[in-house]
């Protein structure tokens, strides 16, 4: 379409045309859109922090299984009465019973600091009993040797498992001879490295993969005993084939099912990654909302700025704007340039105010040690709004330069 | 034929709470080939009366017909498209974009026209350029020029559009004799080669380029 064409072919002239305009005052453009720039540092810079906060957490819940519920031991030790003892195997086929091929349970129980002896090597770690439900829901992969298996559990066989860390540092290999403090057990499966648990601030207990070897629990010689039960230490529930929407209301009722076979006794604690989700996003838009204020308000500054400039840059320049319009300017192309202008000055604030705020989200992590991420939506939402900003506030100053009567504009002095 | 026609033109002005008549039915012709002075003392009516004519403001009464169109009647982009395509303009005082070289201040009426084809705007500034002899000129700053080299710039502009009347308010009032001669030379030799030329003007020496004068009284 001709017309279309033609609306390109004057925008890319004004918009040149507004980017001389710019570079004739240098230092009042730089300082005019100075509030723009620092505006987009702001919100670049936190949408950085916030986005690495948001990447932490998800990592966390990523490394949790967004599918499981974790129930941890929490006897406190103080005040035990015989109403329960903790954890106990009877939990597990509750549950497992309830939840049938919804899921499966994965317990363990563990002991630390175990010295571990490879013939003269000594070295020390933490030592895990678990069924194959918990090995397999880990997700821990095995990178030599044969997995636990269910035949392990049933002959309760003295084998073990061991994390990378802990294999390398004591040059075990399988089918190596271990002594566990004074238990003897063969190696049938060195793991591969996978680092920790991402328990930071879920109140779970931390789990090292790499520094801990496992046993089948039948066989795992460290269990605590309790009024001749044996105890656990965690549970590990993992959903199969269940809507997001099932996990909550499930958790709920595992927690019932413990709760009543623990006589109402607190003595354990429950994680729900999903529900740490939910809590990541709430404060996510709580984050935004705060961060939409501050960068909206700083904007608005930046934008009076800018109109501030545009109004000096148009009274300054009253006789080229009738010198514009004798020679044929429209109004429309006067409200087109001065528009160029002000989008021009708060769109370089803007990629400048974004370069920046990049180096002061890295600054700060580098400082602050926190972590950022950088999300593209950030990089193009500081110039956007800024140009955004520039249109509105520009508006004003562009239609004052298009009242001008040619006549008038030429006569002033 | 008349090019303009300029019918009981009056055009006051509310200054606080006063009116102030800057001019009272006028009438005139301008004709192409035709090179039309308008003279008379300071205040009466000279520049409003070019104004008027060449659609830089509108009269308060009567009215002004280019080509039998009514400039009061038509939108204000039609009237700067005529403006753009059919007129050319010279200041007492030469406009320029400052921040602009010469070339590009010589090439600011095709930015608010009809672009043809870029090699052929860029030709034709030059021509113009080389035309008022500010041939060499062509990418220099326009601070770096003289009053009068300023003066033949804005001629220049005024001509790269070919336009039908050229309009000229007191050109020479702000330059020496010697350029003022130049550019008299230049506005006489543009209504003989058939263009309407409308100047004002209050010097003896100018005047005596004119075809036709209309003398205004102060009302
Ligand atoms: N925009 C305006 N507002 C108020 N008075 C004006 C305006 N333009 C011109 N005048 C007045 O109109 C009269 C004629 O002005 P002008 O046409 O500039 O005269 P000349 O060009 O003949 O010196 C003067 O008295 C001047 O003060
Ligand atoms: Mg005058």
């Amino acid at each position: 379409m001709a017309k279309i064409d033609d609306i390109l072919i004057e925008l890319n002239l004004d918009l040149k045309d507004a980017w001389g305009g710019l570079l004739r005052r240098k230092v009042r453009s730089l300082l005019g859109s100075l509030g723009i720039t620092i505006g987009v540092v702001a919100l670049v810079a936190m949408l950085s922090i916030g986005e690495g906060a948001k990447q932490k957490a998800l990592d966390r819940i990523a490394s949790l299984g967004l599918h499981t519920i974790r129930v941890e031991d929490a006897r406190t030790g103080v005040g035990i009465t015989n109403l329960s003892y903790g954890l106990v195997l009877k939990d597990t086929q509750k549950i497992s019973a309830w939840l049938g091929d919804r899921g499966s349970v994965g317990y363990f129980s563990r002991a630390t600091n175990i010295a571990i002896y490879n013939n003269q090597l000594k070295g020390q770690g933490t030592v895990m009993g678990v069924n194959p439900e918990w090995f397999k829901a880990e997700k821990w992969l095995v990178a030599n040797g044969r997995p636990l298996l269910p035949d392990d559990m049933t002959r309760q066989n003295r084998v073990c498992l061991l994390g990378a860390s802990i294999a390398s540092d004591l040059q075990v290999s399988v089918g190596s001879n271990l002594r566990l403090h004074n238990i003897p057990c063969i190696v049938v499966g060195i793991m591969a490295a996978k680092g920790r648990l991402l328990t930071e601030g879920t109140g779970l207990s931390t789990l090292d993969f790499d520094n801990t070897v496992v046993m089948p629990w039948s066989g795992f010689p460290f269990v605590k005993v309790v009024a001749e039960e044996p105890i656990l230490d965690g549970l590990l529930v993992t959903l199969k084939k269940i809507p997001e929407r099932e996990i909550l209301p499930i958790a709920e009722q595992v927690e019932e099912i413990i709760a009543v076979s623990h006589r109402s006794v607190r003595d354990f604690s429950m994680v729900v990654p999903l529900k740490l989700l939910h809590k990541v996003k709430e404060t996510q838009n709580l984050f935004a909302w705060v961060m939409g204020s501050i960068a909206s308000l700083s904007l608005l500054v930046g934008g009076i700025g800018v109109m501030n400039v545009m109004l000096a840059n148009i009274s300054e320049q009253t006789r080229e704007i009738g010198l514009r319009m004798a020679i044929g300017a429209t109004k429309k192309r006067i409200i087109s340039l001065f528009l160029c202008h002000s989008l021009l000055l708060t769109l370089s604030g803007g990629i400048l105010g974004s370069l920046l705020g990049l180096l002061a989200a890295l600054a700060i992590q580098w400082l602050a040690g926190w972590e950022v991420a950088f999300s593209g939506v950030s990089l193009i939402l500081g110039p956007v709004s800024a140009g955004v900003t520039g249109l509105l506030f520009g508006i004003y100053p562009a239609m004052r330069a298009a009242s001008l009567t040619p006549a008038r504009a030429l006569r002033e002095s | 034929m008349a090019l303009l026609l300029g019918r009981n033109l009056t055009r006051t002005y509310s200054v606080g709470r006063q009116l102030v008549t800057a001019l009272a039915t006028v009438s005139l012709e301008v004709i192409a080939g035709h090179f039309l002075v308008i003279t008379g003392p300071s205040g009466a009516g000279k520049s409003t009366l070019l104004n008027l004519l060449s659609g830089l403001e509108k009269p308060t009464s009567g009215e002004v017909l280019y080509k039998n169109i009514s400039l009061s009647k038509i939108n204000e982009s039609k009237l700067a498209n005529i403006r753009n395509s059919a007129f050319g303009f010279i200041f007492q005082i030469p406009h320029v974009l400052p921040h602009k070289t010469v070339f590009e201040n010589v090439a600011m009426p095709f930015n608010y026209g009809t672009i043809s084809d870029p090699d052929h705007y860029k030709r034709l500034c030059l021509e113009h350029l080389e035309y008022v002899g500010l041939g060499k000129l062509v990418d220099r700053s326009p601070n770096t020029l003289s009053g009068g080299e300023l003066q033949r710039l804005v001629f220049a502009r005024a001509l790269v559009r070919n336009p039908e009347v050229i309009f000229a308010d007191e050109p020479t009032g702000s330059l020496d004799a010697a350029n003022s001669t130049i550019i008299l030379d230049l506005l006489k030799e543009q209504a003989d080669r058939g263009r309407a030329v409308v100047m004002v003007t209050h010097e003896k020496e100018a005047m005596a380029y004119g075809s036709d004068i209309l003398e205004l009284k102060k009302v």
